[in-house]
């Protein structure tokens, strides 16, 4: 198994995890590192990598896509849509850059 | 289906019913490098790294949770020859991907099939590889 997730950073006050919570995709609410989560499970060889700058990078593209569009995609989307939308990706660039959240691809195998 | 599964029909729903029009394909391939109708932050590379990882090829079996349109299923099936089936609980981003897969003349290869992680409908050890992007969270 592979899979790319977005996660609180490691060692976050609570406060902080409540701003992961708020600021990341909906549900960004994990406890528990994947990590152990996955041993839990009984996944073995289990490996992590930090993707977190290409997690920026990719999310301040979105913006600078949609800003650059804009006209377009409200003619398509609607106003409020656009605005609510590129909202959330700026709070959840900030975080970023902020060390809050993470995003990391797992791998993992069954025995 | 729980509150979490109901929210994620109602947040995708709408979204996966418009096609991309040809900008929200542009935009697509500029922020990710592909035009598969995602909106997340899977990018090509990173697709073809998920490819390499689980060493999939002609034969393989893949099953990708939270397929939305098939983004990176479909195109892991197209890339590297591998059977894919996409499961999702939004049946309208699957709609899409079985669209855009009989397109890509994956219709033999590649399956869509609508259904919770929580209570995915195969016996164990149906498949060779599992993906899924930034569904768990």
């Amino acid at each position: 198994m592979a899979f790319f997730t977005i996660h609180p950073a490691a060692g976050l006050t609570r406060a902080q995890r409540r701003r992961a919570s708020r600021d990341g995709p909906v549900a960004v609410a994990t406890a528990r590192p994947y990590r152990e989560l996955l041993s839990a499970a009984g996944f073995q060889q289990v490996t992590e990598t930090d993707c977190t700058a290409e997690f920026a990078a990719v999310t301040g593209a979105w913006i600078h896509q949609w800003e650059a569009n804009h006209q377009h995609l409200v003619a398509l989307l609607g106003k409020q849509a656009i605005e609510e939308r590129q909202a959330e990706r700026r709070a959840q660039l900030r975080a970023i850059e902020d060390s809050i959240l993470s995003r990391s691809l797992f791998t993992a195998c069954r025995p | 289906m729980t509150r979490c599964e109901r929210e994620t029909v109602t947040h995708f729903a709408e979204q996966y019913r418009a096609a991309p029009d040809e900008v929200s394909r542009r935009i697509e391939r500029a922020v990710i490098g592909g035009d598969w109708g995602a909106n997340g932050y899977t990018t090509l590379a990173q697709a073809r790294l998920l490819g390499r990882e689980l060493a999939l090829q002609p034969g393989a079996r893949l099953l990708d949770v939270g397929a939305g349109r098939g983004w990176p299923g479909l195109y892991l099936a197209k890339a590297t020859g591998c059977q894919a089936v996409l499961a999702d609980v939004p049946v309208e981003g699957l709609l899409a991907a079985a669209a855009r897969g009989q397109r890509e003349n994956l219709a033999a290869r590649a399956a869509a099939v609508a259904g919770s992680a929580r209570a995915l409908p195969f016996a164990p050890a149906t498949f060779d590889a599992i993906v899924h992007t930034d569904v768990l969270c």
